[in-house]
């Protein structure tokens, strides 16, 4: 018996075991949770496109960029539909999203910009309110600058909290962060706004 | 309160409406508080431009179907199969490439091996030999564990290399025997050097060596080569243990001995290619009764 044959065999023999680890990328899903299922899909984007998009915004601080970077992550979303489930669904549509954010700014420092993205709103009660007529436009204009020279963090908190109406707990489960580190950044928002603004 | 560096949340809880009675009752009588209800006022205020969930999913549609999805099933990553034929090939080419060829033979077999130079091995039974095929013009080296047959062509000094000794000779034919402690070098042609941990040997055509331990021992023997090639071992005065050795390697059975004198001295011959009859021969003449068990791979010996 000559031993360089006995080596090709064995060799041979990890390679088709290699092959049987293969096997799982195609493991078929049920339909119902299959982000693959058009209307599990559709019904996905209606409910989670807006935020998505808006998290993006405030993060990367451009609105029209957010909405491309919300239609290529939903698009790659579709591409992997057989990979990612819905229950996993969400956290993988916001991982890509912000890496796509992140890739487009990576060389430019992004401005926040506010100016034909930023309205008010003409449903809210708050608007009747003495309060807030007694607010100048004058006013309106400093906060919202104020608002896009707070730090990153503390906007994208704010922002959560103040136009999309969520609570703390919804934004740290966005962020993947504590509550109480929400909290920390929330007082800290307003604590820099209050400098920012000044006296007027 | 608000000035209270401890306190780093006291903001975020006022918005949430947490602050207890007395704490907000504070809060409204300080100097900074009309200041936050303005800034909470204005953003409460604030919106987003529109956002057109049914047109946005319509024109990611468009754009989906330009880009069909992979079907399920068919995602084959790429790396890892790359990954795996590169390593197959490293592997087969190391085995390709390694100059050190070895060979091995199992119970009951032999195998001739043409060494690079023309020159000639041939292992015995349950033997491992290998050599550097590269270098072999610079040495003639071979490692050997078991036994074998050299004819050796003229040229440089040839080696056989093994635990208990080395051999090496210019041109001849000369066998090899080293398993455990038991070294045996037979010259049939030309002249053989023998060197030991203890001993050196020079063995000119028809002279044995054999080291048994640690006794050195000489003789002149007849033939032309080792009988096994012809299929029958043979030997001379030598313990019967080696012998019992020799047919459990020829054969590939197992000799129980229970109490019997592995010292014994034996000479005689035993062939190669039939158990019942070597087991007869050697046995009878050790005058001794054995068993050979259903499927021929355990002999018990009997006192």
């Amino acid at each position: 018996m000559i031993y360089p044959t006995t080596h090709l065999y064995f060799i041979f023999l990890i390679a088709s075991k290699k092959h049987i680890d293969l096997n799982p990328y195609i493991t078929p899903m049920s339909d119902k949770n299959s982000t693959c299922n058009e209307k599990v899909f559709d019904e996905f984007f209606k409910s989670h496109s807006k935020l998505l998009r808006n998290y993006i915004y405030y993060k990367f601080g451009d609105l029209d960029q957010a909405e491309d970077i919300v239609q290529d992550a939903f698009i790659k979303l579709w591409n992997n539909c057989s990979k990612v489930t819905v229950d996993k669904a969400k956290s993988y549509l916001y991982t890509v999203a912000t890496n796509l954010g992140i890739s487009i700014t990576r060389h430019q420092k992004v401005k926040f910009k506010y100016q034909d993205y930023v309205t008010q709103r003409n449903t809210d009660v708050n608007i009747e309110s003495p309060e807030f007529i007694a607010l100048e436009k004058e006013y309106m204009e400093k906060l919202k600058n104020a608002i896009a020279a707070l730090p990153e963090r503390q906007r994208e908190v704010f922002l959560l909290s103040r136009i999309d109406k969520k609570t703390y707990r919804e934004i740290a489960e966005l962020s993947g962060v504590s509550v109480k580190a929400i909290e920390k950044l929330m007082h800290k928002a307003l604590l820099t706004l209050r400098k920012t603004i000044g006296n007027i | 309160m608000l000035g209270d560096k401890k306190d780093d949340i006291f903001l975020s809880r006022w918005i949430n409406g947490e602050l207890s009675e007395q704490e907000l009752e504070e809060f409204r009588t300080h100097p900074e508080y009309d200041h936050y209800v303005k800034i909470m006022t204005g953003a409460d205020a604030l919106d987003l431009r529109d956002y057109d969930i049914e047109k946005e999913l319509q024109s990611l549609k468009s754009k989906k179907s330009s880009q069909a999805p992979k079907k399920i099933g068919k995602t084959i990553k790429l790396w890892p199969v790359i990954g795996i034929a590169a390593s197959i090939a490293i592997i087969i080419g190391v085995f390709l490439y390694n100059p050190n060829s070895s060979f091995v033979t199992e119970y009951g077999e032999t195998l001739s091996v043409q060494l690079p130079d023309g020159s000639e091995m041939i292992l015995n039974a349950k033997s491992k030999a290998s050599f550097n095929q590269e270098n072999w013009k610079n040495t003639r080296l071979v490692s050997l564990e078991g036994e074998a047959f050299f004819k050796v062509k003229k040229g440089s000094k040839f080696t056989v290399e093994t635990t208990n000794g080395e051999v090496s000779v210019l041109g001849t034919q000369f066998n090899v025997q080293s398993q455990n402690s038991f070294f045996e070098v037979n010259c049939y042609e030309g002249k053989v050097s023998v060197v030991n941990r203890a001993n050196t040997a020079i063995l000119t055509a028809g002279k044995a060596y054999r080291n048994i331990g640690s006794s050195a021992e000489k003789w002149t023997f007849t033939g032309e080569q080792p009988t096994w090639l012809t299929y029958t071992s043979s030997f001379k005065s030598i313990p019967i243990e080696y012998v019992f050795k020799e047919l459990e390697k020829q054969y590939n059975i197992q000799i129980k001995t229970s109490n019997t004198d592995l010292k014994t001295i034996y000479t005689g011959t035993f062939p190669n290619n039939d158990l019942e009859v070597a087991l007869r021969t050697v046995f009878s003449t050790l005058g001794m009764d054995y068993n050979l068990s259903k499927d021929r791979k355990t002999v018990v010996l009997e006192k």
